[in-house]
């Protein structure tokens, strides 16, 4: 299958370095507005054609799958043309500025008998997936309850609050935050299904460029409920995950290898709390060695998307179900709209 | 004559700003919009022009009137795909608007990390070979971004048919910047110096930045390409101790050889980490050859073409690096 990728940015990279080892996958071309980074992205990864635009690109390369891994704002109109040039679409999240856009993709997407994939990567991590599976095997219970809190300190110069040069992101409602929300309700999403209501509390603690800098959401879901977060103070970086079910909790840090699960042992109830802290110190000792090892090879906390890119080709080869539906994506994004700030930041 | 140059607030900037207007240069400085300037005590003959070559719409004013370019910007931290996107995609924008003025001369600040250490023998000068395609992507994204940089103003320059000289700076040094990386491996406090004898091709920012100032004006320059360096270099173990006694930093010095430095590492790159390129650059072969490879360094070119010899010899460097209390050594 030939596949094609329209930025060649930092996170094309991930997609590159993962496409480079699927088999079956031939890297047609890339496009990026910088002929420069363009070219240094076919020369790294061996692609056979460059380009700078990419309606040139698409005539050209005829790939049967496009990758839109630029920012947001221009997603819509590169996967509309894609959808036109008769392309399958990967793209990067959030999949369009607004729902409205969406809405029209799917639109598309669905006259010219294409897909359309976001990349809701975080789902298809070692750990949530794990989870997926206890509760699947009925070991886990019902799932109750889901908190979803990203720390991570974007308030430096060099990334969303770059004082000289307006981070894309910053055009998004909520601001750098609004790109974390897809992977908050990605993950609400995949555990206690599509929401009903949603409050939200957003704030900006200390000064930078971004309209908010912390922001916290609950969820009432169809099958339980949500409490997302993203705090920019809190620290170190982490991407805490905690899934309650009826018979078992799950704690896991998707920024590392760490998850760890408590619940029911035979052995005197009193004595339970001593046995699972000996449980939870082993696991997190073989954690952190493993993502000490994993920082110098492989995909890192990007693993999801490798797995992913993965399941979309292999379902695109043989006509299968795809690991990212239009309906888990519409469900994801109403969700996502119904966390974004209702109000501009004083 | 004008001058615009880029990047005229960073540690070489600002020196290279101050060397033109000594040698009676006007000068336009482009700075990023939130650049502070104060403390650098410009006089109001430095025309400001605000932009950040990422993303500015504004760069062809920035041309009116300029003679000469002096392109010093570069990212130099973070992340090798924001290091690219500043350094070379800014670049290409830059040049874009330089494309459409009637400036056709510039001054390029390339770099030492340019050349393929790994294949040079005994003495690196102007001939020594560069990196090659596909080899460039296993280095560092400093190294990727400055040997592109220079790739592309290459191709400018044969598409419009500018002069150009490429300087090619090797370890810039002077106040708040005398640790470098070609020092060996900071350990805490404490500091692994591999290969204590090797010579380091450095250049004081102030005699680096002459060198600049004089190739703007200089017809003697055009089409040339220049390594930087003020003479032979010190060798590491010294000029440590002197950077040591000058800052007042405290800390041993471990003394590895090269030879044994640089097998052990290839010996575990090959087995341990089984050839990843996201450990540490100095757990890398190639890149710890480009930091700490012994070779000789020359600037027999420069001082032939330009007829340039330092400003200020090591004593006067170590003083203005550390202050009238830096080390003097004995019968230098």
């Amino acid at each position: 299958m030939k596949a094609a990728l329209v930025g060649a940015g930092q996170i094309a990279r991930q997609h590159l370095a993962c496409l480079k080892a699927l088999p079956g996958v031939e890297l047609a071309a890339i496009c990026d507005l910088s002929p420069a980074t363009a070219e240094a992205a076919a020369e790294r990864y061996g692609i056979r054609a460059w380009f700078t635009d990419h309606r040139a690109m698409l005539e050209k390369a005829r790939p049967g799958v496009v990758h839109v891994t630029t920012p947001p704002a221009s997603h819509f109109g590169l996967a509309m043309d894609s959808f036109d040039a008769g392309a399958h679409v990967i793209v990067e999240k959030p999949a369009t500025s607004t729902f409205e856009e969406l809405e029209t993709l799917v639109r598309r997407a669905q006259e010219a008998g294409r897909h359309l994939v976001e990349d809701h990567n975080y789902v298809f991590n070692h750990a949530p997936q794990e989870i997926l599976r206890r509760i699947r095997s009925g070991q886990f219970g019902a799932v109750t309850h889901v908190e979803v809190l990203v720390c991570l300190d974007i308030l430096g110069p060099n990334g969303f609050a770059d004082p000289n040069s307006p981070h894309p992101a910053l055009t998004l409602a909520g601001g750098a935050i609004a790109d974390f929300l897809p992977h908050l309700a990605s993950l609400a999403h995949l555990f206690v299904g599509p929401h009903r209501t949603a409050q939200t509390v957003w704030t900006k603690r200390k000064p930078s460029p971004l309209p908010f800098d912390e922001f916290r959401g609950v969820v009432d879901a169809e099958r339980g409920t949500a409490a997302l977060g993203f705090s920019s103070s809190s620290q170190p970086d982490a991407f805490w995950l905690r899934v309650y079910g009826e018979r078992m909790q799950a704690t896991a840090n998707l920024f590392e290898t760490r998850l760890t699960f408590d619940g029911p042992r035979n052995v005197p109830k009193p004595l339970r709390p001593f046995f699972s802290g000996l449980e939870e110190g082993k696991t997190v000792r073989r954690a952190a060695l493993a993502t000490l090892l994993r920082k110098f090879k492989g995909p890192g906390a990007y693993e999801g998307l490798w797995e992913l890119l993965a399941r979309t080709y292999r379902a695109l080869a043989d006509g299968s179900a795809l690991p990212v539906t239009v309906c888990h994506i519409l469900a994801v994004n109403r969700m996502v709209e119904a966390l974004k700030p209702r109000e501009q930041p004083p | 004559m004008r001058a615009l140059v880029t990047g005229a607030n960073g540690f070489l900037g600002r020196h290279v700003v101050a060397a033109l207007l000594a040698r009676g240069t006007e000068v336009r400085a482009m700075v990023r919009p939130a650049a502070s300037l104060e403390a650098l005590g410009w006089p109001s003959s430095v025309e400001v022009f605000r932009a950040d070559l990422r993303t500015s719409r504004e760069l062809r004013r920035a041309f009116e009137g300029v003679d000469v370019l002096l392109h010093l910007a570069a990212v130099v931290s973070g992340g090798e795909d924001a290091q690219f996107a500043a350094t070379v995609a800014g670049t290409e924008r830059l040049l874009d608007a330089m494309a459409t003025s009637a400036c056709r001369r510039l001054v390029l600040c390339s770099s030492f990390s340019v050349y393929d250490y790994s294949s040079t023998r005994r003495t690196l000068d102007e001939g020594s070979p560069l990196h090659q395609v596909p080899d460039v992507y296993t280095r560092d994204g400093y190294t990727i971004s400055k040997w592109w940089q220079e790739r592309v103003t290459r191709r400018f320059v044969a598409k419009h048919g500018w002069d150009v000289t490429v300087l090619r700076p090797g370890f810039i040094w002077g106040r708040d910047h005398g640790y470098l990386s070609a020092l060996g491996q900071q350990l805490g406090r404490h500091q692994l110096v591999v290969g204590p004898l090797t010579r380091i091709p450095m250049t004081h920012v102030e005699n680096c930045a002459d060198v600049f100032a004089l190739a703007a004006v200089d017809a003697r320059a055009q089409g040339q390409t220049l390594n930087v360096v003020d003479g032979p270099g010190e060798r590491i173990w010294s000029y440590l101790s002197d950077h040591m006694r000058g800052s007042g930093q405290p800390g041993w010095r471990l003394p590895v050889p090269y030879w044994l430095a640089i097998w052990v590492v290839r010996l575990a790159f090959a087995t341990v980490f089984k050839r990843a390129t996201k450990v540490p650059s100095v757990l890398i072969p190639r890149r710890l050859e480009s930091r700490l490879k012994p070779l000789r360094f020359e600037n027999r070119r420069l001082r032939e073409t330009l007829d340039w010899t330092p400003p200020l010899d090591y004593q006067q460097c170590l003083a203005r690096t550390y202050g009238p209390a830096a080390p003097r050594r004995a019968g230098r």
